[in-house]
Parts: C-alpha cells; structure tokens; sequence
C-alpha cells in the first residue's frame, strides 16, 4: 500500500506540475505534455483500483 | 553570473516540468535520471545546488546525497513522494537544506530553490550563527545554551532544535512540517507530540506561558517566533 500511495503521488505531480506549466506559461502545451499528463491520469486510476482490489481482499474473511 | 541547479528525478515528464520552470527564471539546468549520472554530472558539472529525488534507480537518493557531500557543501533540496516523517528525517538528518513532499506546485519549488541559494549565499555556507539575541532570550547553538534574561535554561535536545529552528526563522511561521523535519529521527517525535515540546519550550523561556511572547502559535498551520515588543 505504502508503494502504491508513494507511486500515486508520483504520477500526481507529474499531472499538476504540467497544468500548472500550461496556465503559468511556462510550458507549451504540445501533443507529447498532454500526453504524458494523461498517462500520469491514467496510471493513477490504474494504482487506484489496484489499491481498492488489494483493500477488498483484505476485508474478505479468509477460509 | 547564472546559477547553475542539477535536477534529478526518475521521472522525465516531472524532470521537463522542474527544467522549464527553472529555466524561466534564468537559472541553466542540468538533468539526471537516475542515481549514478546524477553523482557523475554533479563533479562534472560543479552545479551550485542539487534538486534531489530520494527514490532513484541505480543508487538511492540518499546514497546520491552522501556521495555528494562528500565531494562538496552544496546546497540540497529533496523532493520524495514519501511523507512518512522517517523518510522526511532522514534526508534532513543527511544534510539536505529543505525537503518538499510530492506532488507540489513547480513555482513552489522555485520559491524554495531560490530561498536556500538566497539563505545559502548570505551563510557563505557556514552554519547558521553561533549566537542569536531574541528579547532577553540568548541561544548560543555552539554551546548548546540556552539564557532568559541572563539565566541559563536547561532543555532536551528536541526542545533545543525545535528553539533553533524558529530562532533561525525569526517572523516566519514554520509549519508542522518543517519543524518536525528539524528534529531527529532518533527523538521518536511525532505530530501530536510537537505540541507537547511546544508547550515545555514556552514554559522554560516564556515569562508567562499561557500568553507567549516569543512562540506564537499560528493556528492550522504550525509556530513562529517573534520578538517581543
């Protein structure tokens, strides 16, 4: 869990720090950023239902 | 002359991000991706302060940091996207200047890079003063003393770095944060307990500690010390 909640935070930055780039001016939007960003997006919805299957399985009483 | 700032991050896009920013506001900027080039870059490079990431492939952000040192007293910021307070100590414990949490805001971090060349300059890197005079309080942090008023106050370890950091910040406010990335590792401190020191400090240097004078508590957000009137 702990890696799952450090890689999300990852990702995160990855997606803010290139918005902020975009607003501030400071980045150009191109097709390459705008691509990295949603694949940060998209690799946090992945870690985030990784992280609810892994919570799942540990509510569910063992056998 | 431009400051020179090495980045080093195991991420590209994020790498992309610090570079740009960076760059925006004149500092020349070299970038590495993982531990090992970013120990070469830096004795090839002579930046003046490192951006370090302490997850890294090939060498561990922390190791980077040592070998670093070793080499030269640079200043060193360390961005992880791990906040237990461990990892925060740590890096701080190490010898790192300041410490920023993932994910942060890029302006943030050149707020931050500016403020350590700032503080780091004016420092001739040499450690922070040796004694400081706040109101009638007297830290000397060669002696590891502490005198109100002339009399000579006994305080733990904790309570002397967390007195040391907010005299060092004297009308800046410290978040919890930051105060608790001032106390070692090894002093098993955690956020509730700050409140705890706060409270012995103030009843050791405070003439009346129920209305401080010299530790302002900034609700929400953490402590400051100010002189007092």
């Amino acid at each position: 869990m702990r890696e799952l909640i450090h890689e999300i935070r990852n990702q995160l930055a990855v997606a803010i720090g290139n918005v902020e780039g975009f607003r501030d001016g400071i980045l150009e939007p191109t097709r390459a950023r705008l691509d990295a960003v949603l694949a940060a997006l998209g690799r946090i919805e992945v870690l985030l239902s990784q992280a609810t299957s892994a919570e799942r399985e540990e509510r569910t009483p063992k056998p | 002359m431009k400051n020179r700032i090495l980045v080093v991050d195991d991420e590209p896009a994020l790498l992309d991000v610090l570079e740009q920013y960076l760059r925006d506001e004149g500092f020349e900027v070299i970038r590495a991706a993982d531990g090992p080039s970013a120990v070469e870059l830096f004795s090839t490079h002579h930046p003046d302060l490192v951006v370090l990431d302490l997850t890294l492939p090939g060498l561990p952000g922390t190791e980077v940091l040592k070998r670093i040192r070793a080499e030269r007293d640079v200043p060193i910021i360390m961005l992880t996207a791990r906040t237990d307070e461990v990892d925060r100590v740590v890096g701080l414990e190490l010898g790192a200047d300041d410490y920023i949490g993932k994910p942060f805001s890029p302006r943030e971090v050149v707020a931050r890079v500016k403020s350590v060349l700032r503080r780091s300059e004016r420092a001739g890197r040499e450690p922070s003063a040796t004694q400081r005079q706040i109101g009638a309080l007297t830290i000397d942090n060669v002696a590891h003393e502490i005198r109100v008023g002339g009399k000579p106050v006994t305080l733990t370890p904790t309570q002397f770095k967390i007195l040391d950091a907010l005299a060092s910040h004297v009308g800046q406010t410290l978040t919890r944060d930051q105060l608790l990335a001032h106390v070692s590792a090894d002093a098993d401190i955690f956020d509730r307990t700050l409140d705890r020191h706060i409270a012995n400090l103030r009843a050791r240097i405070e003439p009346d500690p129920a209305n401080p004078q010299y530790i302002v508590t900034v609700f929400g957000i953490g402590y400051k010390m100010v002189k007092p009137a």
